[in-house]
């Protein structure tokens, strides 16, 4: 009796130490990839850093207007170190399914090659979104620039017109690459798109018939409104 | 290399073998049938003074027009004096819609490739001298002739740039800001009237085309900046030439203006980078020598609408006071901002204030502190408010105050050089 006893305690206690060795690697594991992911992740954060430093990629950005649309958003740090910190967490976050995969737990099986293939949607979306912004600011400078210049009174509406304009049409685009409720997007964006384009017909058709007129001799008659007849050169 | 090729194999084939040529008169055009002959024909009346027509060659080089221009000049050219045609933007070149190049303040699109032509021959056929001329002028002379080219030939001159007896308001922008800073850095008090003429040596059409200058950043502004700063900056023997008055078909309204304004002074920021080490060392200014009549200042001009330019400048500060706040620094703008408040009457734009903002954005333009044409543009407002306030301090008196005030500027820019040669340096 005390032998069995003995043998199935003993027995017991094997297995649970075996069964204990088999599965602490796989729980050391996932500590192992969130430690090499800290790592790994603060090795390409600073080498994004020195290499966008390197390039002055933040003049760059406050050339194009991106720096000042990223305070505006209430972000007080530059456009490098964004996306250092961005790099960073996308290598950390990369390590850490790796540590969950290590488990392999049935909850998270395929959960890898789902993220892996959802990869290149998500930078292309990231580089839609960066170049849309840049495009946004640049064109919306441009025609403040040039529309204050002509003397237009609503120079601001007109920029932030088309600085949302190309917003809009960015984060529709940005919608679409990442799948999210695609039809949704472009049907909303084609009724927005489309409403502001018939509110603005309507709007110069009623009321700004004249000022259209107006801007359309000056511009195809060349007609002289206020001009002084000076030549500046 | 090929357009070199292209231009020259064109005129050779023109002209066949010919003998020693000492002048070229090169002719920029685009559309200007109604202008040219009256050109052309003050051109052959002036050559028949300075030299035999048998060692002088009239080259056009034309941009595509569409009204017959070419065939004009060489119908009043007539047989006595040879000529050839270029067409320059011919090889399926043609300068978009909103490039800085897409005008010229001659009308000539891509101006500078014509330029390039002339001195592509001129290199080719080793000329003694080259003069060009604008083929929109009304008030060219066979006197014009002389004044370009006798200097050239007679006492070895590089280069004459032309000086104009302007209406008393006329080539503001001239004197509010691309002839002060450039007589402030290079020290030549060259007046930097551009278009209608100018004369070459040779050797400084030469010169030119190893310039780096017709491609890339720098072509894209005004030609006309560029002739006169290179001349000066390379310690060419430079004179200007009195060449009386200046009338030329066009006029300019509020966005033409902007880009005139950024081609012209965008030329002088863009070649202050090339000769930093020419205008860092250099002060103080020396008249440069006149030939001709002597220079007088202009009658009364059209009318200036002052309350309009005051306006532009204060619709200026409301809407692009963002971007002058990444442009200009806080005591220049600091400076600025009363004046928005100002009646237009009342308003004046002081020298000093003026000088700084200028030098604040040529020290943006060198920092890259803005996409380069936005910030170029940008100080159009600014360049209004100044205008205005230069016709509001001299309209009551004669043309020689206005004269007074423009010197009084220039040496404003002169004194105040050490801000920018101070900033550059650490920039």
């Amino acid at each position: 009796m005390s032998i069995l006893w003995q043998e199935a305690m003993l027995e017991a206690f094997r297995e649970t130490t075996l069964r204990i060795a088999h599965v602490l690697p796989k729980l050391l594991a996932p500590l192992t990839f969130l430690a090499l992911g800290l790592a790994a992740g603060w090795l390409v954060k600073i080498l994004f850093l020195r290499v966008l430093r390197a390039f002055r990629f933040d003049a760059l950005c406050e050339r194009f207007g991106l720096g000042s649309s990223l305070a505006k958003t209430g972000m007080q740090q530059s456009a490098s170190h964004l996306i250092g910190r961005l790099s960073f967490w996308l290598v950390f976050l990369l390590f850490a399914f790796m540590g969950i995969e290590a488990l392999d737990l049935t909850a998270t099986a395929n959960m890898m090659s789902v993220i892996i293939g959802f990869l290149p949607h998500m930078l292309a979306a990231v580089l839609l979104l960066f170049f849309g912004v840049l495009l946004a600011n640049f064109s919306a400078e441009a025609a403040l620039i040039d529309t204050v210049n002509a003397q237009i009174q609503e120079a601001r509406l007109i920029a932030n017109f088309i600085r949302w304009g190309v917003l809009i049409f960015t984060a529709a685009m940005v919608l679409t690459q990442l799948g999210i409720a695609k039809e949704i997007v472009v049907a909303a964006f084609s009724i927005t798109f489309g409403g502001i384009m018939l509110v603005l017909a309507i709007a110069v058709g009623l009321v700004g018939q004249n000022i259209a007129k107006d801007v359309l001799e000056q511009r195809l008659r060349r007609r002289k409104v206020e001009q002084d007849e000076m030549s500046h050169i | 290399m090929t357009m070199t090729k292209t231009v020259w194999g064109q005129v050779r084939e023109q002209l066949g073998d010919i003998g020693k040529i000492e002048v070229l008169v090169g002719i920029p055009t685009f559309n200007n049938a109604k202008t040219v002959e009256p050109v052309v024909n003050a051109v052959k009346a002036g050559l028949s003074k300075v030299c035999p027509p048998a060692s002088v060659v009239v080259v056009n080089a034309d941009a595509g027009s569409q009204d017959g221009t070419p065939e004009t000049i060489k119908q009043a050219a007539g047989p006595d004096i040879r000529t050839a045609f270029v067409q320059h933007l011919a090889d399926g070149f043609f300068p978009g819609p909103i490039s800085l190049h897409a005008l010229s303040e001659s009308g000539v699109p891509g101006r500078e490739h014509a330029f390039r032509a002339f001195f592509t021959v001129a290199e080719e056929l080793q000329v003694q001298a080259c003069v060009v001329v604008d083929a929109n002028l009304r008030s060219l002379t066979s006197d014009w002739m002389e004044v370009l080219l006798r200097p050239v030939i007679e006492k070895g001159v590089d280069f004459v740039a032309p000086l104009f007896r302007r209406a008393r308001y006329e080539g503001s922008l001239t004197n509010c800001i691309i002839y002060p800073l450039s007589r402030a850095l290079y020290g030549k008090q060259m007046r930097y009237q551009s278009g209608g003429g100018y004369g070459f040596s040779g050797k400084l059409a030469s010169l030119y085309l190893t310039k780096n200058v017709w491609e890339g950043e720098g072509a894209h502004y005004g030609i006309d900046s560029w002739l006169t700063t290179v001349a000066v900056a390379e310690s060419c023997e430079v004179s200007q030439g009195f060449l009386g008055t200046k009338i030329h078909d066009g006029t300019l309204t509020g966005i033409e203006l902007s880009l005139l304004l950024a081609q012209a002074v965008g030329a002088l920021f863009h070649l202050m980078e090339a000769y930093q080490d020419v205008w860092e060392g250099s002060t103080g200014s020396s008249p440069v020598p006149q030939f001709g009549p002597p220079y007088e200042p202009g009658p009364e001009g059209g009318a200036v609408n002052v309350e309009r330019m005051v306006r532009g400048f204060q619709q200026g500060l409301r809407d692009l006071l963002p971007i002058w706040e990444i442009i200009l620094a806080p005591e220049t703008l600091a400076g600025i901002l009363p004046l928005g408040l100002v009646e237009a009457e009342e308003f004046r734009f002081p020298a000093a204030l003026w000088v700084q903002t200028i030098y604040d954005f040529a020290l943006a333009y060198h920092e890259k502190a803005l996409y380069r044409e936005h910030l170029l543009k940008s100080l159009t407002p600014l360049y209004l408010g100044r205008t205005a306030s230069l016709v509001l301090e001299t309209r009551a008196g004669t043309p020689e105050d206005v004269e007074r005030v423009i010197e009084t500027l220039c040496e404003t820019f002169e004194r105040m050089k050490p801000y920018l040669t101070q900033r550059w340096r650490f920039s």
